[in-house]
Formats: structure tokens, C-alpha cells, sequence
């Protein structure tokens, strides 16, 4: 019998560490990548070698993110490819104008929370199935980057661009405190709400869970997440394209998936889908070195989603028979 | 027992649903320091009157009372100011969150705005030791057993601090060494002085635990009083006996014809290891309170749910079927109980709907076959007594004449078994008589019919005989001669058919 | 009642008149107000661009009446856009070998497709996307990133000729819209799309099976897009990467504005055509006024949404 070994006050600690025993497999196979990368290119383990390795990362981390938040919440986005281009293209429009830098990261950040608003607004209050309401959105999203930059261009400033997607690990540092900050929601009573409101919406009710709310949070907070992408992108890119952003829709969700988050909402964590998301930049860049051409990593997502989700289904199947 | 102030109080109150009267002025006063048990048939309002005592519903008329005095908005804000928590049949837990994160869940103690997780360790550490749950706090409740998920449903409820605890059905997923702790523990809480009320079918339990009976029938209460000095029989008459009037036809007995079903160790679902027959010209009621596994006893049989059998033989087809199609073409049909979700496409036409299963049939040359189908629906409609234009949206008809849609659309089939999954559930007199009158009449043609009803006196006055499920088993199979509303009832309450008889 | 006032309200209630009607009064307003929009020329021209749509609208209508939304439309185009100049046999001079293999692979697709979402449970939108994005990998890996030209001669034949005066692409999609029609209204599978779409579990309990339907469903959606990609080839005589992306949008469109629900289980391809008519016709008077790509996506995705929210709002009541 598993007695109560921990003390109360390492409760947390212990729930963490549950989790994380969880996914050891996944961890062992990121690893196993991250080694096999390091071998065909060791220049990783230098300061720059490691910014750039994390640089590639840090976006496809930042959209993951956006997805996993929602597939968690029972919802899943196809906005998030759009969004990332329209924050690339306000900060390639308003940092060299008038907002100046922090004014555009203001832009870029009040956008991307307004528009996810809205969406988890449609979705939330009108009961409309999420995946439409955000396909319709990525086509008005799009739509209106091409209307603020229609062919790529725009200015971002050369010191942020070097800060961002320099010789330092910045989007690293980056990238730990948007971790940070999930882990923080994750310990308030709202981002409790919303992982069990995924599962079990009926049950959150009668809880006291405000489902509504929170599935509104959690659209404004991805929206948030993507648009931050976009800025980076255009920081890393100098500029901004209207366009740039629309393969991290499937990216993300294959991503999410890979990382053992689940179409129905309460399943998986977001330790996961980061997972996840390494382990999808680490094999688009280990298929580079072996010398694929860059297109073979559309082949190589699109099989991975349907992998993803068909070797657990076969297997359950399998089992049931 | 001398009665102290009621902690919570329905006065008069009535509740209605689309113009049906569910609660029909009813009241009920919970006491603290007392179990109170609540008895009562499927249907008779017991559902209802626990949403309205936990704000989840407001009543249409009367009032609900906190500590004597009437609140005039009795929502779940309230409800839970006032200290009520309800342990609810369904679930409410998240598989992937840590039995902590969800005994806490919507009540979790804060610091700084974040979960103050030293706090709710304490915290739900005792209401854990209280229903002796003793897991570490931090397994995810998915990797628990369905009894241990429903004790930390109730350390869910206790974490609110309750002055007045609603329990329905709390053991029916419990081993006997859960369900006694549970016991052991409403006693405490009792002596603590809270007001308890406890929903159970298990008869020996209440009789246990609670001093006090409501008893509900169809919307009115038919008892309240101490329970001392009242045996189960009695009980059990409280619950059941209603003038069936003229509802029911008169019929004779057919011989019964050949083996249409025979299965043994049939398990799908909740249902395990059942052993069945039956023969054309029957029909045979399949009784039992609602969810004890006779819905998966038929989605089982017409291949709709997935399942394993010793030996089946269906049909003269030997196996389950893998596919509804399958048990289609081999003569089985089957309406489901929510018409309109599972019998119909409520939107299409009523013509639509009664074509739906013989669309196959009714071709020429790969082609639709306008012609039959217009004879179809017509001979149909007939048939049915549907007036008016069959075009019309199936929504438009009135909940009777949808059911006699969902059970016609498979009579250009002809099958030879149908499988019922109450079909007057919310039903009108005259459509209910209608409905009787077919079922004989498909008995006497030689068809079998399989009837899982959740009426009672329909099982007692249609039926050649009856099967009573609990927990997913058979507990008793009724002839002819020994059915009555008092065996069924009792052998759904868990009682041996010598003690009900 | 008054049969005048009957037949008025009749048609406020069959969307693909409504539409119908619209087309003609946008037609009727253009001609008169703006110069060479009556030209016959002209409107022949705008209706051989609608017949790519509609074809294309043909899967796409029967997808999303039975729930789904097809995204690997445009990539199938593309597909067969590129590949059939690559496997057309030099030895068959007719071209009708090559085209019959590109059908089949464009079928084919399809097919994996319905074997997606029905056997291996991923959601029928993420299937077609993540569809999509591999075939569109695959083609440059495959084919390179240069277009390439077509000899095949009834693709040509097809893209090109006028007999009796009419688009042989024009004679197409009237073939195609009489296949499409009697499927969905004189064919029990027609009946069976619809049923699913509105009520899976009943039509499920009905004895109406989800892979079967569901696997010929995304077959068919593959090969009318096929037809549309050889359509498009013999229109532009050579094919690209990318030479179907225009076509997801506008097909979606087209359906939604014809009346059929985005949320399934009602509609017809009877209003899809009015509203491919109607896109074509939009989308040239808005490249008139001088209107970019921006503009149509919002204006598209806008589209989406409204009739979304009305359809959602019709499906609560």
C-alpha cells in the first residue's frame, strides 16, 4: 500500500514529480535525439551553437504552447499559424514608426489577447465547435496581415533583433520564464479550473469552476502566446511577411500531440507538449544535417500527427480485441 | 425524537418540465443530527427534488427554507452559502489532477493568489482520513478504481465543511469494506450534527443508517415519517401501486415459437456474465432502476456496443453481431430510449426519419425508388395515425407521435426482434395505449419483443416475463404468475424475492 | 392561403433560389453599370472559373454535409496538376490513361483520408490538414520546385475547347453537378450523408455505418478535386506547386454561401453552384474596384463565420 511517505508540506513537489515520472519514456527518446543531434553536430555545445539551436526552438515552444493550452481545455485552435504572422507584421509595422519598440511589443501583445478574446468569446458563449469558429478566424487573421503588409518588409530594430536572435541564449532565458509563467497559472485556482473544465465541464461546473470564464482565459492567453511568437520571428527575420506563420498551425498541433496531449480535452500536460515540441525542432534539424531537403519536414509533421494520434488508437484497439 | 430547527426545508414546492409536473407540492424538512432517507421509484421525482435542494433548479412554486427562514433565490451560490454539497451520482472529477487538486477543486485555500497547496494538503488530508482514503494525495485520481473515485467524491463534498449533506446513490459503486466506512462515517457526521439526506436503493442500508423516510410517488410524497417500526415489504408498497385504469390491452398468452436469442456469459459494458434467452411470440420486460446495465444488455446484443459471450445465437446466426448493419439485416431493431438524440434526426422530415433504416431496400437499379418510398411512408403514416403532411420536420410532432416514428421507421423491415429502450418515457395516455396495443400485436404475429422499461406497472401488465437487473447482473427472472409491481421493486432494491413476495 | 404570398415565402426558404436570384441581380446591376461585364465574353469567362469551384464545391458540399471539412482539397489539385504530365504515357496519344491514373491518385488520397478519420479516429479537419501539408512537401521532394508543361491532349482539349460555343469545362461541371445532385438526392448513400451529418449516433443506431460512408465520402471529395486539378491544368496548360491553394478557401465558401450548413446534415449542391457563380462574380467586381488578397480572405473567412454563427444559432433552437 502506498502510505502517505511525503510530509503535506511536499505535496506539490510530489504531484510534480508524479508527473514528471509519467513521461520519463518521452524524455528518454528527446534525450536520445538531443544526443544523436550533438553527434552530427557538436558545435551545439558552444554559447552560439546553443542560442541558435534555441532560437529555432524557442517559436514552435511558444505555439505549442498556445495549442496545448487549449487542446487541454477540450479545444483546439487553427488560428495559431495566422496569429504568428500578424504579430510578426504589426512589429515590423509599428517599431519602426510611431509605437517605437516597446510600443510595437505592446501592439503585438494587446492583439494577440483582444483576438484570442474574441474567438473564446464565440466559441464560449455562442457553444460553437472551436475548430470551425478558429478556421474562419485564421482566414480574417490572415486577411488582415496581408492588409498591413502585403509582401514582406517593414523594419524592426537591429538591436532588438541581435538581443533576441543573437549570440546569447536570450530566447532561451525566454523561453524558461514563459515556463514559469504556465507553472505559475498552473498553481492558481483558474489554471486548476481550466485543466479539469477540459475533462470534465459538467463536473467544473458543479464545482464552482466558472467554465465560460476560463475557457475565455484560455483562448485570450494562446492568443497572447502566438502573437509573442510572431514578434520573435520577426526579431529573428528582421522583418515581417504576412505569410511566415502558417506552417506552425500543424506544427503545433503535431507537436502538442507528439507530446502525448489528446484531441478531447484533460489529457496530457504541458511538460509534454514542450516535450514535444523540442523533440519535433530536434528532428527537423537532425533531418537537415542528414541532408533532407527543408520541405521533407512537412512530410515528416504530417506523418507524425497521424502516427501520433494512430499508434496509441491501433494499439487500444489491438487490446480491446 | 423531539424535532430541533431544520437546517434546509422544501415547503410545497413544485417543479414542471415542459408542462409536465414533475413534483407535485411536495415537502421535506432535514434535521440536523439525522439521516433522512429519500425512497422512490425511477421517475418519481427524487432527481429533481435534489437539484432544487442544491439551487441547480429553482422550484415553480413554494419555497425553499435555511434555518426556517425562506430564501427567495435559492441558486447554487446559495445553496453552498447555505452549506448544502450534494455527492452526485456522475462524477465531477478530472482523471489527470491529483486527488488533492480535486477534493479541493473550486474551494481551494489561497496564498498570494496562487493554490496554497501546504494549506490544502492539511486539508483535504483530514476529510481523506475521514473516509479513509488512504492514497498518497498526490495520485491522479484516473489511476483509481471507480469505488475509490467516489470516495474522494464524497471528501470532495466534505471539504466544503457541510452543515447539510446530500448523498445520492453513494455505495452503488463501492466494495462492502468502502460502503461500511462510508456508513461509519455518515453515523459521525450525524452525531456531529449534520443534516444528512441519503438517496439509496439498497434497502438494508437505509434501514441502517436512517431514522426518518420521505417517500416519493410520481411527484407526491406517499410517506413521511420515522422509520422505526417500518419493515422493507412496507417500503416497498410505499414506492409502487397505481390504478392502471384501461391503460393496458388484455391479451392472451401465444405459444411461444422457436429460439430467437440465446446467449450465455454475455458481458458488454456495465453488463457482466448474463445468461439469456428467449423465443419468437414473447415478450420479455427487462425491469431493474435505471442504469444497472439493461441499456448495455440490449446495445450488446444489437451489436452497438462491443462485448463477449460464451456461445450466442442470434437469430440463427451463431456470434455477436460486429455491426448494427449486421443485426439489421438479420432481423433485430432496436429504439433507443432519447429519441431525440439516439431514435431521431430531429431537423429532417417525418418521411426522412421513417425511411432512414430501408433506405437499402427501397432502390431501383442503384436508385432511390420514389414511388415505394412515397407507399412506405404513406402505409406508414397510416399505420401510425400521423396526420398531415409528412414533410413536415419530425421536430414538429409532439413527443408521442416522434416515438411512434422512432419505433415505425423499422417496421418496412419486418424484423423479427425488436429491442425497446423505453419507449413511453415522457409519452402521452393515448399514444402509451397505441404503443401497447402494437406490442402485443407484434407478440402475436410471432415477432419477439424485448421491453427494458422503466415503468413498473408496463412491465407487470404487458410482459410474458420479467428479468430484474442490478449491478449489471440478473437478479431475478419472473414467470407469468409472479410478476408483480412488489417483486419487481423488491428484487431491484436488493431484496431476496422470499423477503418481497 | 394566397398562392402568390406562398410561393414568396417559399423562396425565402430555399436558399439555393435565393442565391440563384442574387446572382442575377448582381449580373443584372454589373452589366448595366460597369462596361464589358455584359460581354458575352465575359460572362462565359466567369462562368468557366466557376466551374473549377464548383467542381471542386463538389466534394466539398458532400464533406460538409456530413459534418466534416475537407482542407486537402486544394493540395489534391495540385497533385494531380503536377502529376499528370509526369505519368501521362507518351505511348497514348488520347491522354485518357493519364488521366485515369491521376484520378485514382487523387481517389486514392481521398481515401487515406476517410481511412484516417474513420479507422484511426483523428479529426477529419486535422487529418485533411496534416493531408495537405505532407502532399505539399512530398511534391516539391518529388517534383522539384519548377513547373511543368502538359502535352496530354484531352487535358488540353478539356482547359481549351469551346463546342457549340460553351467551355468544355462548363460541359464538365454540368456533368458533374447532375453526378453530384443525384447522389445526394436520388441515391440511398445521398440520404445516408445527410443522416450522419445531422445525427451520427442515430443514424449509427439506424444501422447506417460511420467507416463505410465515411470512406467513400473523403474518396469522392479526392476525386472531384482531381477533376478540378485536370481542369485547372488544361485552363493553365502547365502546373505548379501551389497551383490549388486558391481553391480550399473559395470552395469552402461557395458551399456556406449556397445555403448548405457549415455544422452538416443540411444542405445541397443546388445552392453550392449559385454560389460559386456568386464568389467568381464578387471576387472579379472586388478585383475591379481594385480590392487585395487581404480584403477576399477577410471578406471569406467573414463569410464563414456569419453564416457559422446563423447556423449555430438555427441548430440551438
Amino acid at each position: 500500500m502506498t502510505t502517505r511517505s511525503i510530509s503535506s508540506s511536499g505535496l506539490y513537489r510530489a504531484i510534480q514529480s508524479r508527473r514528471n515520472r509519467g513521461l520519463g519514456g518521452l524524455y528518454i527518446v528527446v534525450v536520445a535525439f538531443l544526443l544523436l543531434y550533438v553527434w552530427l553536430f557538436p558545435g551545439i555545445v558552444s554559447i552560439g551553437g546553443f542560442s541558435k539551436f534555441t532560437q529555432n526552438w524557442f517559436p514552435l515552444a511558444l505555439v505549442t504552447m498556445a495549442q496545448a493550452l487549449l487542446m487541454l481545455n477540450g479545444g483546439i485552435t487553427l488560428s495559431v499559424g495566422p496569429l504568428v504572422s500578424l504579430g510578426a507584421v504589426i512589429a515590423a509595422t509599428s517599431m519602426g514608426g510611431f509605437a517605437g519598440t516597446w510600443g510595437g511589443i505592446a501592439a503585438v501583445a494587446a492583439i494577440g489577447l483582444g483576438i484570442g478574446a474574441i474567438t473564446g468569446i464565440i466559441v464560449a458563449h455562442l457553444r460553437l465547435p472551436a475548430i470551425i469558429v478558429t478556421l474562419a478566424g485564421s482566414f480574417i487573421i490572415t486577411g488582415i496581415a496581408l492588409l498591413i503588409l502585403p509582401r514582406p518588409g517593414g523594419f524592426i530594430p537591429g538591436w532588438f533583433s541581435d538581443l533576441l536572435a543573437g549570440n546569447t541564449p536570450v530566447a532561451f532565458c525566454l523561453l524558461l520564464v514563459a515556463i514559469a509563467g504556465w507553472k505559475l497559472f498552473m498553481a492558481t485556482p483558474a489554471g486548476l479550473g481550466m485543466y479539469a473544465a477540459g475533462e470534465n465541464p459538467v463536473g467544473a461546473f458543479r464545482s464552482g469552476v466558472s467554465v465560460e470564464r476560463v475557457k475565455v482565459a484560455a483562448f485570450a492567453i494562446s492568443g497572447l502566446l502566438a502573437a509573442l511568437a510572431g514578434l520573435f520571428v520577426a526579431a529573428q527575420t528582421g522583418s515581417g511577411d504576412p505569410l511566415i506563420g502558417n506552417p506552425f498551425t500543424l506544427n503545433s498541433i503535431a507537436a502538442a500531440v507528439l507530446g502525448g496531449v489528446g484531441f478531447l480535452g484533460g489529457k496530457g500536460t504541458m511538460r509534454g507538449a514542450i516535450c514535444g515540441s523540442l523533440l519535433l525542432s530536434v528532428m527537423i534539424n537532425v533531418m537537415f544535417f542528414l541532408g533532407f531537403p527543408p520541405v521533407a519536414q512537412y512530410v515528416a509533421q504530417g506523418l507524425i500527427i497521424v502516427g501520433a494520434v494512430a499508434i496509441p488508437e491501433l494499439t487500444a484497439q489491438r487490446r480491446k480485441k | 425524537m423531539i424535532s430541533s430547527m431544520p437546517l434546509l426545508e422544501a415547503r410545497g414546492i413544485s417543479k414542471g418540465f415542459f408542462g409536465n409536473p414533475v413534483l407535485k407540492g411536495i415537502s421535506i424538512s432535514l434535521q440536523p443530527g439525522r439521516v433522512h432517507a429519500l425512497l422512490g421509484e425511477n421517475g418519481a421525482g427524487k432527481s429533481t427534488l435534489i437539484n432544487l435542494l442544491s439551487g441547480a433548479l429553482q422550484p415553480d412554486g413554494g419555497e425553499i427554507a435555511v434555518d426556517g427562514k425562506a430564501v427567495s433565490r435559492f441558486n447554487p451560490g446559495a445553496a453552498r452559502a447555505a452549506g448544502v454539497a450534494v455527492v452526485q451520482q456522475e462524477l465531477s472529477l478530472a482523471s489527470e489532477l491529483s486527488i488533492a487538486e480535486n477534493v479541493g477543486l473550486g474551494a481551494y485555500p489561497r496564498r498570494f493568489g496562487l493554490v496554497d497547496y501546504k494549506a490544502l494538503a492539511e486539508q483535504v488530508k483530514t476529510v481523506c482520513d475521514m473516509v479513509g482514503l488512504t492514497e498518497a494525495l498526490d495520485t491522479p485520481v484516473g489511476d483509481l478504481s471507480l469505488g475509490r473515485r467516489q470516495m474522494v467524491e464524497i471528501a470532495k463534498a466534505l471539504f466544503l465543511k457541510p452543515r447539510v449533506l446530500i448523498l445520492d446513490e453513494p455505495t452503488s459503486s463501492l466494495s462492502a469494506h468502502e460502503a461500511g466506512i462510508l456508513s461509519a462515517l455518515i453515523l459521525k457526521l450525524r452525531d456531529q450534527g449534520i443534516a444528512l439526506l441519503y438517496i439509496s436503493h439498497r434497502l438494508n442500508e437505509v434501514r441502517a443508517l436512517c431514522s426518518h423516510v420521505t417517500v416519493l410517488k410520481d411527484g407526491v410524497v406517499t410517506a413521511d415519517q420515522p422509520l422505526a417500526g417500518v419493515d422493507a415489504e412496507g417500503l416497498v408498497k410505499l414506492m409502487v401501486g397505481r390504478d392502471p385504469g384501461d391503460l393496458f390491452p388484455t391479451w392472451e398468452a401465444v405459444l411461444p415459437g422457436e429460439e430467437r436469442i440465446s446467449v450465455t456469459g454475455l458481458s458488454a459494458g456495465m453488463v457482466r456474465d448474463i445468461d439469456f434467452s428467449a423465443r419468437a411470440g414473447e415478450i420479455v420486460g427487462i425491469g431493474g432502476l435505471v442504469g444497472q446495465g439493461q441499456e448495455d444488455f440490449l446495445l450488446g446484443l444489437y451489436g452497438a456496443l462491443p462485448g463477449s459471450v460464451k456461445t450466442a445465437r442470434l437469430c440463427e446466426r451463431d456470434g455477436l453481431f460486429s455491426d448494427v448493419g449486421a443485426a439489421n439485416a438479420a432481423g433485430l431493431a432496436y429504439v433507443p430510449a432519447d429519441r431525440k438524440k439516439e431514435g431521431l434526426v430531429l431537423p429532417h422530415s417525418i418521411a426522412t426519419n421513417l425511411l432512414m433504416p430501408s433506405l437499402g431496400k427501397l432502390t431501383k437499379n442503384g436508385f432511390r425508388d420514389r414511388g415505394a418510398e412515397k407507399n412506405t411512408v404513406l402505409q406508414l403514416a397510416s399505420r401510425l395515425m400521423i396526420k398531415g403532411d409528412t414533410g413536415r420536420p419530425v421536430q414538429a410532432l409532439s413527443g408521442g407521435n416522434q416515438q411512434k416514428v422512432a419505433l415505425a421507421k423499422w417496421l418496412p423491415l419486418d424484423p423479427s426482434v425488436l429491442l425497446l429502450n423505453d419507449p413511453t418515457r415522457g409519452v402521452d395516455i393515448e399514444t402509451k395505449r397505441e404503443i401497447y396495443l402494437m406490442l402485443r400485436g407484434f407478440a402475436a404475429e410471432g415477432k419477439l419483443v424485448i421491453l427494458l422499461s422503466s415503468d413498473t406497472p408496463e412491465l407487470v401488465h404487458l410482459c410474458d416475463r420479467v428479468l430484474v437487473f442490478r449491478d449489471g447482473r440478473t437478479v431475478a427472472a419472473l414467470q407469468r404468475a409472479e410478476i408483480t409491481e412488489e417483486a419487481i421493486v423488491g428484487a431491484a432494491m436488493g431484496l431476496t424475492s422470499r423477503e418481497a413476495a | 392561403m394566397n398562392p402568390v404570398s406562398t410561393a414568396v415565402r417559399g423562396l425565402f426558404r430555399s436558399p439555393p433560389l435565393l442565391t440563384f436570384l442574387l446572382v442575377a441581380l448582381v449580373w443584372l446591376v454589373a452589366s448595366l453599370t460597369l462596361r464589358g461585364f455584359g460581354a458575352y465574353g465575359h460572362l462565359r469567362y466567369l462562368l468557366e472559373l466557376s466551374a473549377v469551384i464548383g467542381i471542386v464545391a463538389a466534394g466539398q458540399t458532400l464533406v460538409i454535409i456530413m459534418g466534416g471539412i475537407d482542407l486537402s482539397v486544394g493540395a489534391i489539385i495540385t497533385v494531380t496538376a503536377i502529376l499528370l504530365p509526369l505519368i501521362s504515357p507518351a505511348a497514348d496519344p488520347s491522354g485518357i490513361v493519364g488521366i485515369a491514373l491521376a484520378l485514382a491518385i487523387a481517389t486514392g488520397i481521398g481515401l487515406l483520408n476517410g481511412a484516417g478519420a474513420a479507422y484511426l479516429r483523428v479529426p477529419p479537419i486535422i487529418m485533411t490538414l496534416a493531408m495537405a501539408t505532407f502532399l505539399q512537401g512530398l511534391l516539391v521532394m518529388v517534383a522539384g520546385g519548377s513547373a511543368v508543361s502538359v502535352t496530354n491532349a484531352s487535358v488540353i482539349w478539356l482547359g481549351q475547347a469551346r463546342p457549340l460555343g460553351i467551355p468544355a469545362g462548363v460541359i464538365l461541371w454540368i456533368v458533374v453537378a447532375i453526378s453530384v445532385l443525384l447522389i445526394l438526392h436520388r441515391t440511398p448513400m445521398g440520404s445516408r450523408f445527410l443522416a450522419l451529418g445531422a445525427n451520427p449516433v442515430a443514424a449509427r443506431l439506424s444501422g447506417i455505418s460511420i467507416t463505410r460512408n465515411t470512406l467513400v465520402l473523403y474518396a469522392l471529395s479526392g476525386f472531384f478535386s482531381g477533376v478540378a486539378g485536370i481542369l485547372i491544368l488544361g485552363m493553365n496548360r502547365q502546373g505548379y506547386v501551389g497551383i490549388g491553394d486558391p481553391y480550399l478557401l473559395t470552395s469552402i465558401a461557395a458551399v456556406v454561401l449556397g445555403g448548405t450548413s457549415i455544422l452538416g446534415g443540411r444542405g445541397t449542391y443546388a445552392g453550392t453552384i449559385p454560389g460559386a457563380i456568386l464568389l467568381v462574380t464578387t471576387t472579379a467586381l472586388i478585383t475591379i474596384v481594385n480590392a487585395s488578397p487581404g480584403w477576399r480572405s477577410i471578406m471569406f473567412g467573414s463569410l464563414i463565420l456569419a453564416l457559422l454563427l446563423i447556423s449555430g444559432r438555427e441548430a440551438r433552437r
